[in-house]
């Protein structure tokens, strides 16, 4: 009994020695993604830093390419996206031991991104299709966004987790020739909102 | 409903036409009411100015809601609104913009209307509710007509709506 409480007590003071541990991370949804809409392929990873006991410095950079022909359009996208930021630990409240996490994100984000569309053809049934196209031109795009998301250790240092997030434009290239079809690191354009939802697969490298 | 389309890649052409047509829709109103009385207009013939062999609506009865084609090659499209007894025209001038819909539907034209110039034989004033055109469900221009049962003739001026 007494050996028992021992351990207990050893243990809890030993999970309050707080060991800084990076973090890195790759988001497999754009590879679902892709499985749906195979022209449109984003990939991204993640960099985090416990630099505080359940506060993490966050940084998700990634790539978007497009590239779409058809017979009546050709299309394509490329450039990069950033997000820097923070998540914040809510699991500490219940004192879960483990290394999950439920974390609530803030993040601020920029895409910049190549896009052109080298043939439009605009069916019309009265006046005849109408043939055009859209010269290269450089899109940008700033925003911020906020999320709720969880992390699971499966094995030692690996980790499984999703995240919702949701976005608000910022600012974005005024009156572009043609709205993106899909901002990198945004999600699909035509509004000031977006939400998106993300599966990744981590690993810790622990800091002693 | 919406979605499913999109889901499904929208692989019959059909679907695609229904996604990406963005056809321009005018309604008609009993002019001089305090509120938005709806107007069915019989025997209204309706075509492009100039193309009145191709006609958009040929003598259709009870319409209230038309839908046009605005021209996705110009920055105006003018229609002719032949009614029983006399004849109105809609000159329509708007900006173009290209709109990516999907990857197997492609792109569809988006307009922005800028103005909006038209006689006044039937017509007595024209509003325009919502000057961008991009979906199949907004209406754009509102026309007015004159009470059938209170026909005192029309008097109004051609008139011009700027956005």
């Amino acid at each position: 009994m007494i050996t028992a409480m021992n351990l207990s007590l050893a243990a809890s003071e030993n999970d309050t020695i707080f060991h800084p541990a990076l973090r890195i991370g790759v988001d497999v949804s754009g590879f679902a993604r892709q499985i749906i809409e195979p022209e449109v392929f984003p990939i991204e990873v993640s960099v985090d830093f416990e630099w505080r006991e359940n506060l993490f410095a966050v940084v998700e950079g990634g790539m978007l390419t497009a590239n779409m022909e058809r017979e009546t359009h050709q299309y394509t996208a490329d450039g990069f996206f950033g997000r820097a930021g923070a998540d914040y630990n809510l699991l500490q409240l219940i004192t879960d031991p483990s290394n999950d996490a439920i974390l609530v994100s803030l993040r601020y984000g920029y895409s910049r991104f190549r896009q052109e569309a080298p043939l439009i053809i605009i069916p019309d049934g009265y006046w005849g299709d109408h043939q055009t196209s859209v010269d290269a031109d450089t899109y940008q795009a700033h925003w911020m966004e906020a999320g709720i998301g969880l992390k699971t250790e499966v094995f030692r240092n690996f980790f499984i987790g999703w995240s919702l997030r949701g976005k608000i434009l910022l600012s974005a290239t005024s009156e572009p020739e043609m709205d993106p079809y899909y901002v990198g690191g945004y999600g699909s354009s035509g509004g000031n909102t977006a939400m998106t939802l993300h599966y990744s697969l981590y690993y810790r490298f622990p800091i002693r | 409903m919406l979605a499913a389309l999109l889901l499904s890649g929208c692989q019959e052409d059909e679907v695609c036409e229904e996604i990406t047509a963005n056809p321009l829709r005018i309604a008609f109103y009993l002019a001089g009411q305090d509120e938005e009385i709806r107007a069915p207009v019989d025997s209204l013939t309706v075509y492009a100015i100039g193309r009145p062999e191709d006609r958009i609506y040929d003598r259709e009865s009870a319409v209230s809601l038309i839908e046009v084609p605005l021209n996705p090659g110009e920055n105006t499209s003018g229609f002719v609104l032949a009614f029983e007894h006399t004849n109105d025209t809609i000159m329509l001038d708007y900006r173009r913009d290209v709109h990516l819909i999907s990857v197997e539907c492609g792109f569809t034209m988006f307009f922005d209307i800028t103005e909006v110039s038209y006689s006044t034989n039937k017509l007595t004033s024209l509003v325009i509710a919502n000057e961008r055109v991009t979906n199949i469900f907004d209406e754009h221009i509102q026309v007015f007509i004159p009470d059938p049962g209170n026909d005192n003739g029309n008097e109004s001026e051609p008139g011009s709506q700027r956005k």
